[in-house]
């Protein structure tokens, strides 16, 4: 699939400011103790959405006739775009409503009740993100329940870095944030890493099933067309296989590793913004490369049209 | 009804007519016209609903070659509906044509994810996504002569390599050949459900050699020669 | 169900016309639907006696030929100072340009026409072209046929009398075993596709000969790889086996063909090989009941087919079909031997034949239809043999192609499945008597008209066009010793003789619908840097060069005048019977073309110069006693010239009041009974007139008051040629006529004017080292794409611009060529670099490309970085118009050596991958100009003629729906 800049963009801080908020709101409800001041959770939840704007904003740029993007929610009953949108669209006034509890300083159960209420609809919008691409039976790389639990998880990292930021800047700061971080980072490392192994077996559709011929080689001839066209453009794209190795080495490294090294270190030395500020960068940085490789690796069973032997 | 077309492998030629037929009446039909870029220059391309590619089956000296049109199938389960957002695909209840409505189309592709089979081109210039109606601004149109109330492409195909008709009828024409020649879905595990079928080729035809009792000739001289009136 | 559809379409402001299609000269019948000015779509009219309703890829294009960029806008000539091949040209007025060209011409009719040579393309008017040259008395006039297919058409009509080519149809509706030979398009472009898929659904065997497996051999039954160049031994290795099983058509063979002729069997004395013949010439035969020689036309005889006898005179004489069964019995036929040269095994070739015999003999169909055959006799039925065959450039393209015809037609023959239900038909005005009885025209005093037209067939060497010292008298040495029987001329050879002065400089060179300096002419970079060959003073070598296009082609650069032509929509046209037919085996057809759209353009139809040149010029034909014009214009003259008293250039509503078919007097309204009835006209043959034509008595009178034949005498096959053995025996020394005075031309007819054919490595293969060269090179035509003049098509380049050489996989494996690689092709004449793709489906010795996709920059009203001219290329760059050097040769033209066909397929080359670095087309050539007032070539297109009438899903649907699968 061609890799398009805005919607990785988009799935990326999106799902950042998703986990972000979540993770801020479901501290407040669940922790024992208060973790953050108000204000703190306040500029926690700002940052949060900020992220979900600029990523929905960036999502439209995908469209070829974004005039017509309002009509978007129109088909909630099948389109999980359409879900994804409503869902996103309806967080503003959930958040909008959470904020004020917390604005009012209110404690309690209704507060609690709101902060549950706003996490779990910020990871179900997650979720229903990661579904526009689970639920493409044309694309095997998306088509499993590997493919929301990453976008999930991914999103709740980047975002549990951000809150320990947050966090490490005002009052809060407790080995329990960093640890749960931690958690969240190893989580997310072997989700995706079991998603890789996935991916990788052979299966599904062949050249033979889509042409119909399952009793002999079958190779393409010709396309019938001298240059690219829509769909070669769309669905063509291809790296090469040392490239997306590698790709997926800086994954690794990036998202995972060089993360979990700075948590580890404030672990052991005490909390340290700065270390914390770069694995904000890394895994930033390591989680857009993986969901271009997301795109990237995945094959289209279109190709198979275009010559491919298996997608 | 059930419409939909079925295309046989046996007799296409790859000869491009039904391509070309299609991108001339729907340049001009209800989701026309049909962009192309760069028509003059490097790298000519445009939006098409129906494109024929052309396999190799099987290695020399065994080889066939397979000539292979494809435009939408119709899908009975087509997820390029279920997915579009905005509504502008859809499914016509009444003859099962999957169309998209160009005033309510956002151009973001995600049908075209969901068709496993190609069926759906952005056009690049008007933003919207278009794909093969099954003419239906053809096969409904009575002034037109009832002959030919019939997809462009089926009218055109000089190799009769193309059917359209109601697959719901189980005596219709389409039903009664797919029947017959054992019409296969492409990619039936994808679970869509193509309602267009392709016609595999058929057996190929054995003729019996002439069994000779008499003896070689090698020679003139072993001809007796037999009367025969000029 | 409708009423809920919008009404889509205005049909009020749409207005349906019939005319003829011209996107490719199959000529089928198409029905326009305007929207104003604007063409809304093309399709086929089901009416249409060639098409039936289909059309082809290009065909449904003709909207994208109509907007070219490309097409020619005005006269132009040549601006002073600028250089041939520039493409610099300046404006002139259709005033200017015509006088200015009829005072040259006029000139050089005065003086010496021949001095004009004027060659035409792929024009389906050579009726006209042909009687204008006659008019003005050169003699160096021809079409395209000699670098096209003439071996088809002369193989056959020295053989059968119809031919292949345009000229017979397989009987598509009984035929049970088809054979193609080479053919992946043909001029029958949809009528082959409309018959495959018929015999494809009655389940008959389809057999493909074919170096390739692309397009129509993709749906055969049965592909044969076959080594180029080696059908005829394909052939009558297949005949080898039909004669040693003793399985040929005994009665067809004795009744119907030459084969019961005595030839005179005298080795090294003159009139060997010739028919034994009595004192009122007439050919002999033996007949066996009454033991004596009888006029071998006689009906009621019994002639014997084999047998060697004596004559009275004391000569030896033996049947025709002695000597023939003789060469092909011998074990040089035999399929072991031909499995070697052919590399079809052994097995394939006997059981092909077998299969076909089986066919032939044990599945004959029979159809009920009381006839009269040429002696008065009554049959009952037709008998049919339902095998047949279709061949075309595979079989033509080769140095061997006119005997490799020969070869298939024998085939057919010895199965009886000519003219039968189930096999090879004849198209009216075919079968013609074998030879035609037409003779090259000779020179006439400068001014008059020829006596006869400048093509004809010849049947001995009295009849060659040359002096009295031997030397070709016409510029393409067309009916000299290098091509004695070149019944279309040698187009592909105009140019370079001209150039060289060889046989003699010319003046002018008029060129109709020909690319000559592209793609019809061999080793292309050369013809032109010849065009713009100067001589020691300075002027071109050519000194005048006038081009008649309708598109901005890579040839009007060259031009010195630029004649615009209108497009196939745009003009008023005849496809004629006097002309190639479009005739269906079972109706007499014409067609015509009549305006659709209005040229808005400064052009004429090149009919329409044509009649205004002649009556300009004077020509006698087109002037009144009184010296009056006698024509108005191109329409009048197509309704009043006769060729003979009643007929004409059309066979439809003649008459005064049009109600008469074939002959009659001329129609004023006959255009316009034309255009009511869809512009065709189509004449059933009664069921009796159907079949066995050749010998079929109503028929043949029929044909003979249609003016297709001149006498209703049966036509005899020939199987044993003698005009061939006549030319043989001026190889040999032995003929009493004109003799070839050089041993190089000697040598040729006697190896190649064999009387029936036998197999020899084409001309260049047996001048090149296979070792070095060890690959064979030919081109395919792709069936959406017509030569050159296709890729200025927005929509059909968008799925060729940009062609490949295409090699055996395995084969380029094992070389070490990667698939998409660049490799270099080298032949003896030059190389090229060019982009490789593998496939499985090409014999392992030869590599092909699809034709004429290669392009020059800036021609076509493409821009200079299309695919076409930067990464397409011609194979033409390799391939010479002479034949390499042979000890004591002189450049001796690469053609069949009979007919003089362009040897286009013959080519052998030598094949490595390209250094690392080198990738793109080599070679290219500098953009040319584009023309003053041209239109724009624009960045993106939107045709359509009116604002789409939308089909619109309604809010509730989209938000009550729920479940979308299925239907009610
Ligand atoms: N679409 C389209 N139609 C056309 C034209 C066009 O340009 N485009 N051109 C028109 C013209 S002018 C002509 S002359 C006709 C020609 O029509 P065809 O005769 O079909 O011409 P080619 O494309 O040259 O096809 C020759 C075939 O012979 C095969 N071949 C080559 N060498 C040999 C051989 O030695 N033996 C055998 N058995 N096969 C061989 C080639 O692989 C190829 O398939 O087509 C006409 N129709
Ligand atoms: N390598 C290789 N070369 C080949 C062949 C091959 O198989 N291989 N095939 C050969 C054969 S069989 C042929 S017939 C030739 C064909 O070769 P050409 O006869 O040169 O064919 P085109 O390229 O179509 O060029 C014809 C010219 O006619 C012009 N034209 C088109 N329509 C009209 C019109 O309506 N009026 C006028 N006045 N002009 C028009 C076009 O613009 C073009 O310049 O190529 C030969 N060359
Ligand atoms: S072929 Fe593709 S576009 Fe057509 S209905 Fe099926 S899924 Fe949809
Ligand atoms: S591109 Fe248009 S039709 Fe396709 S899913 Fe998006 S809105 Fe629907
Ligand atoms: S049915 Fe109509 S729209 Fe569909 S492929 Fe055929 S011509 Fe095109
Ligand atoms: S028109 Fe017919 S024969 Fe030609 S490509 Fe289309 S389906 Fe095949
Ligand atoms: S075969 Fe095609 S291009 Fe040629 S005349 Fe017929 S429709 Fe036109
Ligand atoms: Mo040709």
């Amino acid at each position: 699939m061609h890799p398009a800049f805005s919607v990785i963009f988009f799935t990326v801080t999106s799902g950042a400011g998703y986990g972000l908020f979540a993770i801020t709101a479901l501290y407040q409800a669940l922790a024992a103790q208060q973790v953050m001041s108000p204000v703190q959770v306040l500029v926690s939840c700002a940052i949060a959405l900020f992220l979900i704007t600029i990523g929905l904003i960036s999502s439209t740029f995908h469209l070829a006739n974004p005039k017509n993007a309002w009509r978007a929610f129109s088909r909630v009953r099948t389109s999980w775009l359409a879900r994804e949108g409503l869902l996103a669209i309806l967080f503003y006034p959930i958040a909008a409503g959470y904020l004020y509890l917390v604005w009012q300083d209110m404690q309690g159960a209704v507060m609690n009740a709101t902060a549950i209420l706003a996490a779990v609809w910020a990871v179900v919008t997650i979720f229903s993100t990661g579904m526009i691409y689970a639920c493409l039976k044309t694309i095997r790389q998306w088509n499993n329940a590997l493919t929301p639990v990453n976008y999930i998880m991914l999103g709740v990292m980047l975002g549990s870095i951000i809150f320990v930021i947050i966090a490490s800047i005002g009052e809060g700061m407790s080995q329990g944030v960093i640890t749960t971080s931690a958690y969240l980072i190893a989580i997310a490392a072997v989700s995706k890493l079991v998603y890789f192994f996935w991916i990788g077996a052979p299966a599904g559709s062949t050249i033979n099933t889509a042409t119909s011929f399952t009793n002999n080689m079958v190779r393409l001839l010709d396309v019938g067309h001298t240059a690219g066209t829509f769909l070669t453009d769309e669905f063509g794209f291809e790296v090469a296989r040392t490239r997306l190795l590698a790709l997926r080495w800086m994954v690794a490294v990036f998202a995972f590793v060089v993360p979990a090294l700075m948590v580890w270190l404030s672990l052991a030395s005490g909390p340290v913004t700065i270390a914390y500020v770069v694995a904000l960068l890394s895994a930033f940085g390591g989680v857009l490369t993986e969901r271009w490789l997301f795109f990237a690796e995945a094959r289209h069973v279109v190709n198979l049209y275009h010559g491919s032997q298996q997608c | 009804m059930k419409l939909g077309l079925v295309i046989d492998l046996d007799t296409c030629v790859g000869c491009n007519a039904c391509a070309v037929a299609c991108k001339q009446w729907n340049t001009s039909g209800t989701t026309g016209p049909l962009s192309d870029l760069e028509p003059y220059g490097k790298d000519p391309t445009g939006v098409w609903f129906n494109r024929i590619r052309n396999y190799e089956v099987g290695e020399y000296p065994d080889n066939k070659t397979v000539h292979f049109p494809m435009s939408c199938m119709h899908c009975e389960d087509a997820a390029c509906v279920t997915v579009c957002p905005t509504g502008a695909s859809y499914k016509r209840e009444e003859d099962g044509i999957v169309l998209v409505d160009q005033d309510k189309c956002m151009g973001c592709n995600y049908c075209a994810w969901a068709c496993p089979y190609g069926a759906r081109e952005l056009d690049r210039e008007q933003g919207v996504m278009k794909k093969c109606t099954l003419c239906v601004d053809r096969i409904y149109d009575e002034n037109l002569p009832e002959d030919e109330r019939q997809p462009a492409c089926v009218l055109t195909c000089p190799s009769h390599a193309r059917y359209f008709g109601d697959f719901d009828d189980p005596n219709s024409e389409v039903s009664v050949i797919s029947r017959e020649r054992n019409g296969e879905s492409l990619m039936p595990e994808m679970g869509y459900q193509p309602v267009n079928k392709y016609l595999p080729p058929r057996a190929k035809t054995k003729v019996q050699t002439y069994v000779n009792d008499t003896n070689p000739i090698s020679k003139v001289k072993d001809w007796v020669n037999r009367l025969v009136t000029r | 169900m409708s009423a809920t559809l919008p009404q889509f379409e205005n049909h009020d402001q749409q207005e349906h016309k019939y005319t003829t299609c011209y996107m490719c000269a199959c000529r089928c019948g198409i029905k326009v639907t305007l929207e104003g000015e604007e063409i809304r779509f093309i399709q086929g009219n089901k009416n249409h006696p060639i098409n039936k309703g289909v059309l082809c890829a290009k065909g449904n294009a003709g909207i994208m030929k109509q907007n070219s960029p490309a097409k020619l806008t005005q006269p132009m000539m040549r601006k002073k100072g600028a250089e041939r091949g520039q493409s610099d040209f300046e404006p002139v007025s259709w005033d200017v340009a015509l006088d200015y060209l009829t005072e040259r011409l006029a000139k050089i009719r005065k003086t010496d026409p021949k001095k004009l040579a004027f060659f035409t393309g792929r024009d389906q008017m050579q009726a006209l072209t042909g009687f204008w040259a006659t008019q003005f008395g050169t003699i160096n006039w021809a079409a395209h046929g000699g670098f096209c297919s003439v071996n088809m058409a002369a193989g056959g009509l020295y053989t059968i009398g119809h031919a292949f080519w345009e000229f017979g149809d397989p009987d598509w509706e009984h035929t049970k075993y088809f054979m193609l030979w080479g053919v992946a398009e043909d001029h029958s472009s949809n009528p082959i596709k409309i018959g495959l898929e018929k015999i494809k659904r009655r389940g008959a065997k389809f057999v493909s000969i074919n170096p390739v497996r692309t397009g129509y051999q993709a749906i055969a039954d049965e592909w044969v790889p076959i080594k180029p160049g080696t059908d005829a031994m394909l052939a009558l290795s297949m005949v080898h086996v039909l004669l040693k099983n003793d399985l040929f058509d005994w009665e067809f063979i004795v009744r119907y063909t030459n084969s019961p002729y005595l030839v005179l069997n005298t080795p090294g004395e003159a009139g060997d090989g010739m028919f034994y013949r009595d004192a009122d010439d007439k050919p002999q035969a033996w007949d066996m009941e009454k033991e004596c020689f009888v006029d071998a036309n006689l009906a009621d005889t019994k002639p014997a087919l084999f047998g060697e006898y004596t004559t009275p005179e004391g000569k030896a004489v033996k049947t025709a079909f002695t000597a023939i069964a003789e060469t092909y019995l011998s074990d040089d036929y035999a399929p072991e031997n031909a499995a070697k040269i052919t590399g079809v095994d052994a097995e394939t070739i006997e059981r092909m034949a077998l299969e076909m015999a089986h066919v032939a003999f044990e599945e004959t169909i029979e159809i009920n239809c009381e006839w009269t055959d040429w002696a008065g006799r009554k049959h009952d039925k037709f008998i049919g043999r339902p095998v047949s065959m279709h061949a075309m450039r595979g079989i033509a393209a080769h140095s061997n192609g006119f005997q490799s015809c020969r070869a298939i037609h024998i085939l057919q023959v010895l199965l009886g499945s000519v003219d039968v239900p189930g096999g090879h038909l004849a198209k009216p005005p075919f079968p013609r008597h074998v030879v035609p009885p037409i003779k090259p025209a000779k020179p006439q005093a400068a001014g008059e008209p020829l006596k006869s037209p400048p093509l004809g067939f010849p049947t001995s060497p009295e009849d060659l066009v040359i002096d009295d010292d031997g030397n070709p008298l016409r510029i393409d040495k067309a009916y000299s010793w290098e091509a004695p029987i070149a019944n279309h001329g040698l187009m592909h050879m105009v140019i370079t003789n001209a150039v060289n002065g060889d046989p003699y400089p010319i003046d002018t060179l008029i060129l109709f619908m020909a690319n000559m300096s592209w793609n019809s002419t061999m080793n292309t970079s050369n013809v032109r840097d010849m065009l713009c060959a100067k001589d020691a003073n300075g002027d071109y070598k050519l000194p005048f060069l006038v081009v008649a296009d309708a598109f901005h082609s890579e040839m009007t650069a060259f031009a010195d005048l630029v004649l615009p032509d209108t497009t196939y929509l745009e003009r008023y046209d005849t496809i004629s019977i006097l002309d190639r037919p479009i005739s269906e085996p079972h109706a007499v057809c014409d067609a015509i073309r009549a305006p659709i759209v209005d040229t808005g353009r400064d052009v004429r139809s090149w009919q329409e110069v044509l009649v205004d040149l002649a009556t300009r010029l004077d020509f006698p034909a087109f002037k009144n006693e009184d010296g009056s014009a006698k024509y108005k214009d191109y329409k009048d003259f197509i309704i009043n010239y006769e060729k003979a008293p009643g007929m004409g250039f059309l066979a439809g509503w003649r008459g005064k009041d049009g109600d008469k078919s074939l002959r009659g007097e001329p129609n004023p309204k006959q255009w316009e009974a034309y255009v009511e009835n869809e512009c065709f006209f189509e004449y059933h043959l009664p069921p009796e007139h159907r079949y066995y034509r050749f010998a079929n008595k109503g028929y043949l009178e029929f044909a003979k008051e249609a003016g297709f034949i001149g006498k209703d005498d049966p036509i005899v096959m020939e199987l044993y040629s003698e005009s061939l053995q006549k030319f043989r025996l001026a190889g040999q020394g032995l003929y009493d006529g004109p003799q070839p005075s050089n041993e190089f031309d000697k040598q040729r007819l006697r190896e190649y004017f064999t009387p029936f054919p036998e197999y020899y490595k084409p001309l260049e293969q047996e001048q090149t080292s296979s070792e070095e060269y060890p690959f064979f090179a030919i081109t395919q035509r792709p069936m959406m794409m017509y030569h050159s003049w296709d890729s200025q098509n927005a929509w059909l380049r968008q799925i060729l611009a940009q062609n490949f050489m295409y090699m055996n996989r395995a084969k380029a494996e094992s070389m070490g060529i990667a698939d998409m690689s660049w490799i270099w092709l080298e032949s003896k004449t030059g190389k090229i670099r060019v982009q490789v793709k593998l496939m499985e489906g090409v014999e392992e010795n030869t590599l092909w490309t699809w034709n004429a996709i290669g392009k020059q920059k800036g021609a076509w009203g493409l821009k200079t970085d299309a695919n076409e001219a930067n990464d397409g290329f011609l194979l033409n760059h390799l391939i010479n118009e002479h034949l390499p050097e042979k000890d004591g040769s002189r450049p001796i033209t690469n053609s069949d050596p009979v007919t003089g066909q362009a040897a286009w397929y013959d080519l052998q080359v030598k094949v490595y991958p390209a250094q690392e670095g080198e990738v793109g087309t080599w070679p290219t050539f500098d953009a040319i100009k584009s023309l003053p007032n041209a239109k724009q070539s624009v960045d993106k297109l939107q045709y359509h003629t009116h604002e789409p009438v939308g089909l619109h899903r309604s809010l509730k649907d989209i938000i009550m729906r729920g479940d979308t699968k299925g239907s009610k």
